[in-house]
């Protein structure tokens, strides 16, 4: 059988609807479903730099409660900041993986770097080395890569011929990208594949980089970057924490919901999905963690009410296939019963950024608090 | 002597009487070769990566040493070759000649024509078991056991049904179809057990093993399901002239010197087996075994010493076209192949039911 | 002549129901032997346990001396030939290669070289040569009679075991079918075969067994068995056995009331 991996923080987004979406008998359906699957192919990477309010220049309510009305957290700055000019690479660099592959890299003059967040390709990007990178997955979707070849074609299935299309010579990626099966295609073909961390969170982003960065052969650049980051985002954690309630009871509570309108698909994300760590960050209770929710499941009417949330974080694109705010209060009644749909607090940010956690991560904390504690200054949808 | 008949003396030769059926024999063989040739290099060349049929010719025979033929232009043309196309076409002859060459024999054991394993909830069984590995997370016999608990899935499925569905010797149709359903409903409702207990990336796997797909198949897979494959259509080809017999009844092949239930021990296994080899790696593939051998039949009688080899023939040429049209219909899509048969397969199983019924006269 | 086959003592029960109770029949080589008896009798089960189907609960049976259940399969199908009452087939045989099934058991011994021949012969003897290309599912109720009798000479037994070969057979066929029988059985074979028609069992048997309620009740050449006390008991119904006028052979006929002869047109009814 084909050998899965199995991974800490499984695969998310796309995957329950393209199995669903696949199951319609007619060719037609399922083209109109991949088209819609494919939606996110033609991504402009518009919403990155839309110019969102940073966090130091917006004023935050007191009672963050009592907010109603949905908003937009959009990244301030979102372009890339690299920390050399294309570095040259010390070759061969010979990695053991999150796997414990051994994997030597002799030539890093073609890469891709895959995995359902973006967040690889990312950091090879702000490591300088972006010019190097040949295509890229459904996640990327900044300017910068927005028009090189994607190599998922079909929502966020890896295609073997796609890849060996663009002859890399080395690919980074970790198990959130499947069938599994093309990643031992690609070993095969003599391709070094070298598998980092899946997990995805705030406590691990600075070793990602440096796992990135080492298969890369640029460990200097790495190390900049790392702590770079890491810097970013223990002050960015400090300047939140500022500005949230410090009592556990007045602390926000929050859940993160991801839906696909078409399939009528509704997961709660919960303890190791990455929303865990990302409401946290933001001085927010994560509601799925404390009611005992595990990964991302399909959701539970009675677990939502129970859970009482008082705002509901989503993917943007997700809370426009069920038809916005009032599309959701229709379709999950049990969204009506919580506070957040009675106050309507539903927080919205682009798909391809709110769960990547790589290099950007302060750019996207800072956009999601000023969306929680003073979206008055920011754009509501 | 006799009045009233013929003078007994012999007929004249026998190969005036050659009927038409057997002229078509060695055309229907050569044929099928031919198709299947073909279709291997159009499909070994056809994709995103496109290779054209000399240099997929060309790569085949510097492989094998000999420096003839084109090359692959593009650099990674050999490798998308060796790693994705040839893997993927190899596994399409073999689960196809599997699942045609396991309706033959599924057919000649219940003497009925509408025996597919898929229609009586084989292939399901087999999946069961195959998705109780993925869910239980088992690895006792390393890249084996999923092939291994398909077998014991199927095998024991088919056991149920054989025994259930037999009467004297004769399998009553509505009987096996009434069968079929039932062993199907519970093995769907196993497998929505499994689904549910299942994390995300095992619910993936277990909806993908319903649907079939040849998608992401390595050497590895095929070098597990080729010596199941080939024991199962050598054992077939061995018991084929024993199947004629079968058709006469139980008491009258027993008659004629065949230990009936030994026969049926065997074809049980070796169905098992067929099927286990065709589900351990692709999933459910539904009526192969029905359409195939069905028009061998119709093309050159029931005879199973040549329906068998050419039902492995044209199983695995079906099933070549039908990968063919799976990865190339929708672009960028690789569509599920169990889907595709049935479309096709469903609704010759109407047509099927009709027809037998007009010519048996009722259910019989 | 050698007795080839024969059942001793032989005791047949399903639960509660005795089929066949202490039945000794011996069949001997060169004889036609013709089983009768009315319908429940044990008849076919009697055949059944000849043919080495059924095990009796009591009893033996041997083949050319030897205990049938000893024999193994493949060389018990090449002693003795079976045909049923049932002619199904599961495939669209053609009618050749359904003859040709008779010659499954010689694969793999010398006579296979014969094969062509005797298939051909078979053929000719039942009268189905003309239908040799035609499929199986097509042939009317009594051309699949001959075809499956046709299977049975094809086999080349020691013994032949008819179970009512003649019941969809029209009279020339029948007759046929019978002189065969009786023809083989000159050549040295020995035929059973199980009838309901008594004038033409004794018109063809050298000995007829009469079963009833699973017990011998006769056993002998015909004139001695098929007598009208002996037939009007057995089958619970007055029969009449009398000589064909201007010949020695049986007829056997039931005594009909005259109230339920057809009227003939033009005469009142009684």
């Amino acid at each position: 059988m084909r050998a899965r991996q199995a991974s800490v923080s499984e695969r998310t987004r796309r995957r329950p609807s393209t199995g669903i979406g696949a199951c319609i008998a007619a060719i037609a359906a399922l083209v109109l479903a991949l088209a819609g699957c494919g939606g996110d192919a033609a991504a402009t990477g518009a919403g990155s730099d839309e110019g969102g309010i940073r966090l130091a220049d917006a004023k935050p309510m007191n009672d963050p409660r009592a907010i109603t009305g949905p908003s937009s957290a959009v990244v301030a700055d979102g372009a890339l900041k690299p920390v050399a000019d294309d570095p040259t690479p010390t070759l061969p660099a010979t990695v053991t993986d999150a796997q414990g592959t051994t994997v030597t890299v002799t030539d890093a003059s073609r890469i891709l770097a895959l995995d359902i967040y973006g967040s690889t390709s990312r950091i090879v990007y702000e490591l300088g080395l972006g010019d190097h990178v040949v295509g890229r997955d459904t996640s990327s979707a900044y300017p910068e890569i927005a028009d090189k070849p994607l190599v998922t074609p079909s929502g966020h299935e890896l295609s073997g011929e796609s890849i060996l299309e663009l002859a890399p010579t080395v690919i980074i990626t970790d198990t959130s990208l499947g069938p599994w099966d093309v990643i031992l295609q690609m070993r095969d073909a003599g391709i070094p594949v070298v598998v980092v961390d899946s997990h995805r969170g705030t406590d691990n982003v600075g070793a990602l980089i440096r796992q990135v960065a080492d298969a890369l052969g640029v460990p200097g650049e790495g190390e900049e970057l790392a702590q770079r980051t890491e810097k970013q985002v223990d002050e960015k954690i400090a300047q939140i924490a500022a500005v949230a309630p410090t009592k556990t009871a007045d602390k926000l509570r929050i859940v993160f919901l991801y839906a696909r309108g078409q399939a009528g698909v509704y997961y709660m994300f919960g303890k190791g999905s990455g929303a865990d760590a990302l409401i946290d960050a933001v001085g927010g209770i994560d509601v799925a963690t404390e009611i005992g929710w595990d990964g991302m499941k399909p959701i539970n009417d009675e677990g939502l009410v129970k859970a009482a949330p008082d705002v509901i974080l989503m993917m943007t694109k997700g809370l426009g296939s069920v038809g916005g705010v009032d599309g959701l209060l229709e379709r999950l009644p049990a969204v009506a019963n919580t506070p957040a749909g009675g106050n309507r607090r539903i927080v919205d940010m682009d798909d391809t950024q709110v769960l990547s956690f790589g290099p950007t991560t302060a750019d996207v904390l800072d956009a999601l608090a000023v969306a929680l504690y003073a979206p008055d200054g920011s754009a509501a949808s | 002597m006799p009045t009233t008949t013929a003078a007994p003396t012999p007929t004249t030769s026998p190969s005036a009487a050659v009927p038409t059926r057997s002229r078509r024999i060695p055309a229907l063989f050569v044929g099928l070769s031919a198709a299947l040739l073909v279709l291997a290099v159009l499909s070994a060349g056809m994709g995103q990566l496109s290779v054209p049929p000399a240099e997929v010719v060309g790569s085949l025979l510097h492989h094998l040493g000999l420096d003839v033929g084109p090359v692959p232009a593009h650099p990674n043309g050999d490798a998308a070759l060796w790693t994705i196309r040839f893997p993927r076409v190899a596994m399409a002859l073999l689960v196809g000649a599997a699942l045609a060459t396991g309706g033959a024999l599924m057919q000649g054991v219940f003497g009925n024509p509408l025996a597919d394993p898929g229609v009586v909830g084989v292939s399901s069984g087999a999946a069961v078991g195959a998705c109780a590995v993925i869910v239980l997370g088992l690895t006792f016999l390393g890249p084996w056991t999923v092939a291994a608990t398909a077998f014991v899935g199927g095998l024991l499925t088919t056991i149920l049904v054989y025994a259930t569905a037999r009467e004297n010797g004769r399998t009553e149709v509505v009987t096996l179809v009434l069968t079929g359903v039932a062993v199907n409903a519970v093995a769907g409702a196993a497998l929505a057990l499994l689904t549910f207990l299942g994390d995300t990336q095992e619910r993936e796997q277990i909806v993908f093993w319903q649907l079939g797909s040849l998608n992401g198949t390595r050497w590895p897979y095929v070098a597990v399901v080729a010596p199941i494959v080939a024991v199962g259509i050598a054992g077939a080809v061995l018991v084929a002239r024993r199947l004629d017999l079968l058709a006469l009844g139980e008491r009258s092949a027993r008659h004629l010197g065949v230990d009936v239930e030994r026969l049926r021990v065997v074809c049980i296994v070796l169905v098992a087996l067929l099927t286990a080899g065709a589900v351990a790696f692709c999933g459910i593939i539904a009526f192969v075994g029905l359409v195939v051998p069905h028009l061998v039949r119709m093309a050159v009688g029931p005879g199973h010493r040549v329906l068998i080899p050419a039902s492995a023939l044209g199983g695995a040429v079906l099933l070549l076209a039908a990968d063919l049209v799976a990865r190339t219909a929708v672009p960028y899509a690789d569509l599920p192949i169990g889907m595709l048969t049935a479309l096709v397969g469903g609704p010759f199983f109407f047509w099927l039911i009709r027809r037998t019924r007009r010519s048996a006269g009722g259910w019989a | 002549m050698s007795v080839v086959l024969e059942a001793l003592g032989v005791r047949v029960a399903y639960g509660p129901t005795t089929i066949l109770d202490g039945v000794d029949v011996d069949v001997h080589a060169g004889q036609v032997l013709a089983l009768v008896g009315p319908n429940g009798a044990g008849k076919s089960t009697l055949l059944s346990v000849l043919a080495g189907d059924t095990v009796p609960d009591e009893g033996d049976v041997r083949l050319d001396a030897l205990d049938v259940r000893a024999i193994r399969l493949d060389e018990l199908a090449r002693r003795r030939a079976v045909l049923l009452q049932e002619n199904r087939l599961s495939f669209p045989f053609p009618v050749r290669d359904v003859v040709a099934m008779g010659r499954a058991p010689w694969r793999g011994t010398g006579a296979e070289d014969d094969d062509d021949r005797v298939v051909g012969a078979a053929l000719a003897t039942a009268d189905v040569a003309h239908l040799a290309t035609r499929t199986y599912p097509t042939l009317s109720g009594g051309e699949k009679a001959r075809t499956s009798f046709a299977r049975a000479l094809a086999q080349e037994p020691g013994v032949l075991l008819l179970d009512e070969p003649t019941a969809a057979l029209d009279i020339r066929h029948q007759e046929a079918l019978l002189v065969e029988s009786r023809d083989r059985a000159r050549a040295g074979a020995a035929v059973v075969v199980v009838l309901h028609d008594l004038t033409l069992a004794a018109a063809y048997a050298d000995r007829v067994v009469v079963l009833a309620d699973g017990r011998v009740r006769g056993d002998g050449p015909p004139v001695d068995v098929l007598t009208s006390a002996l037939v009007s008991d057995v089958y619970q119904h007055p029969v009449d056995v009398f000589t064909r006028p201007g010949s020695d052979e049986l007829v056997v006929l039931p005594v009909r009331t005259p109230a339920h002869r057809p009227v003939a047109a033009g005469k009142e009814s009684r």
